[in-house]
């Protein structure tokens, strides 16, 4: 890597350590992915009768499940779970998202609030390595974080699954390849847009505000246009991470584009 | 071949013009005190210098590479300069050593080259013993040292420093200056914002004073000459008429600007040629006056400044 970004890298992962504004975020969604569906799938009866004491709705999810053709193969009492598994997927879509946006919005917000903006503009780091520092900042915690808990989330569905069931339900190669490359992709298009935000915010409050506005509903049209069929065919799931990466790609190229040294310094309040 | 150049640099923004067909040259080694008052352009000036905005008429060059120009030339522009800005920032949650790595890094120092400027400078400006401590439990004052030394470090040619002693204690600030002095004996070019007067005067070769416009720009002594025409002031022992008297028949005409009656008197008198100095104290001499002072009479600085932004309106 080059050492400009490396270090650059290491002190954004520093400096997110301690940052209050974003660490809760770190720690809690990943917990939420991991303890939900597991303890869903511990909890969750094989009858329908008995579902629908527990919500109504999980009914509605339960004839989903027996109606799939992709889960007609399995034994009934497994379409359930192995429906909930896939769509658990979700979860770990959204997360790189959602983080990776969090700390996008403040990436440049946060040094025009301490004042390291204009120091920083003003060493030779290029447009574009200052770019990309921004972006792998906020993108490959977001990332690994996502991995970590998608491994957690599938060691404790196997435990749990395996307990329940019999049969340990394990990620199929298109959940895998969702959660592996879609994912990722989508958490640096998320930070590329929280960045575009942050470089037009007039302040640090409208840099987070707005880096929600724009951000989760992308997130949440990457799930349900994306997310949701790659998860369910392996074809598509290619086909999805080359979509996600190209926008990505545009989204950085714009990025480099409007990004005007001038137009940082000079607009904030 | 001057080291930082300014011809019509001019910046507008929207409708109103921050700085306006501003011109000057600085030789290398030369130190210039840029003074106006908040919101005259100063920092918007600087910037221009740096390529951090573009100006919207005009051109400089700084260091031999003129601006605006192409990114790559932007950035090796930026590896000669230092800046020291207005309201110094740092990561917070970094030691002022990871601090200063990372700017380090960022100007092209690695490895033991980068250690050995760290600590040579964190030693010089008194940080040594707290280098490893986080930036957050810093002074201001510290953390204005710790400023000083990310502007220069990687010894650039051309230097901006605003307000450089801003906060600092009284030792502090004369550290400082003679740090920044040490600089321009080293052939550093060196551009000051400030407000200090008494700094400017101490430490300038060349004053600017800018309100949008660049109302006054020379070395200080020939700007004080300019205000109040070629000028000397005499103290003499003797009764002022007396004085006059003498120098008005060797053809001088004086005033006493100060008489306690019993003397010492002060005579000021205009001067056109100042090699006529020994010819006034001669033929005070011969008149049998005591003489206890001679000098040049020049503006302050303060007045210097407040009648070219006075005049400005």
């Amino acid at each position: 890597m080059n050492p400009v970004l490396s270090i650059f890298l290491r002190k954004e992962l520093r400096d997110l350590r301690g940052n209050p504004q974003v660490l809760p975020g770190y720690l809690i969604l990943p917990a939420m992915a991991v303890i939900l569906p597991t303890l869903m799938l511990a909890l969750m009866p094989f009858d329908p009768t008995a579902i629908a004491a527990v919500d109504p709705d999980l009914v509605t999810l339960f004839r989903l499940a027996s109606r799939d053709p992709t889960l007609a193969v399995f034994p009934e009492r497994e379409r359930m779970f192995r429906l909930l598994v896939r769509e658990f997927v979700a979860f770990f879509l959204l997360m790189p998202v959602i983080l990776a946006s969090m700390s996008a919005g403040l990436a440049i917000a946060a040094e025009k609030q301490q004042r390291t903006l204009e120091p920083i503009l003003a060493t030779p780091l290029s447009d574009r390595d200052l770019l990309l520092a921004k972006l792998l900042a906020a993108a490959v915690p977001a990332v690994v974080v996502t991995w970590a808990a998608v491994l957690l989330s599938v060691v404790a569905t196997a435990i749990v699954t395996q307990v329940r069931l019999g049969t340990a339900l394990w990620p199929t190669a298109a959940v895998l390849v969702t959660v592996g490359a879609v994912a990722p992709l989508g958490g640096a298009a998320a930070a590329l847009l929280g960045i575009r935000v942050s470089v037009k915010a007039a302040d640090i409050q409208a840099a987070v505000q707005a880096s929600g506005l724009w951000v989760i509903p992308a997130g949440i049209l990457l799930i349900a246009v994306v997310g949701r069929p790659a998860a369910r065919s392996l074809p598509i799931a290619f086909l999805a991470v080359a979509v996600v990466g190209a926008i990505a790609w545009w989204l950085f190229r714009i990025n480099l584009k409007k990004f005007e040294r001038e137009e940082i310094l000079t607009r904030w309040v | 071949m001057p080291m930082v150049s300014a011809r019509g640099l001019t910046r507008v923004f929207g409708t109103r013009t921050a700085v306006e067909a501003v011109t000057f040259d600085l030789e290398p080694g030369q130190l210039c005190a840029l003074l106006g008052p908040n919101g005259a352009g100063k920092t918007t000036t600087v910037r221009m210098l740096l390529g951090l905005i573009g100006p919207s008429r005009g051109t400089a060059t700084v260091a031999g590479i003129e601006v605006p120009n192409d990114p790559a030339r932007l950035a090796e522009l930026r590896g000669r300069v230092g800046l020291l800005t207005e309201t110094p920032g740092f990561y917070d949650r970094l030691s002022a050593v990871d601090n200063l790595v990372l700017f380090g890094r960022l100007y092209g120092m690695t490895g033991p080259l980068l250690a050995g400027r760290i600590a040579e400078y964190l030693e010089r400006l008194g940080l040594a013993e707290r280098g490893g401590d986080l930036v957050a439990t810093y002074s201001k004052g510290m953390k204005q040292r710790l400023a000083l030394i990310r502007a220069i470090f990687h010894h650039p040619d051309v230097i901006f420093f605003d307000e450089p002693t801003s906060g600092l204690d009284p030792e502090s600030a004369r550290d400082v200056r003679a740090l920044i002095r040490s600089l321009k004996q080293a052939g550093r070019t060196i551009i000051v914002c400030t407000h200090n007067l008494a700094e400017a005067a101490e430490l300038a070769d060349v004053i600017a004073v800018i309100k949008r416009k660049l109302l006054a720009f020379g070395p200080p002594a020939t700007l004080g000459r300019d205000r109040t025409g070629p000028r000397l002031r005499l103290v003499v022992t003797g009764d002022g008429g007396a004085a006059v008297d003498l120098l008005r028949r060797a053809g001088f005409a004086a005033t006493v600007t100060a008489d306690a009656g019993r003397g010492p008197t002060t005579l000021d008198l205009a001067l056109d040629d100042p090699s006529a100095t020994p010819a006034v104290v001669a033929a005070l001499v011969r008149g049998g006056e005591g003489i206890l002072e001679v000098r040049p009479l020049t503006a302050s600085l303060e007045e210097i400044y407040l009648a070219a932004v006075g005049a400005d309106g």
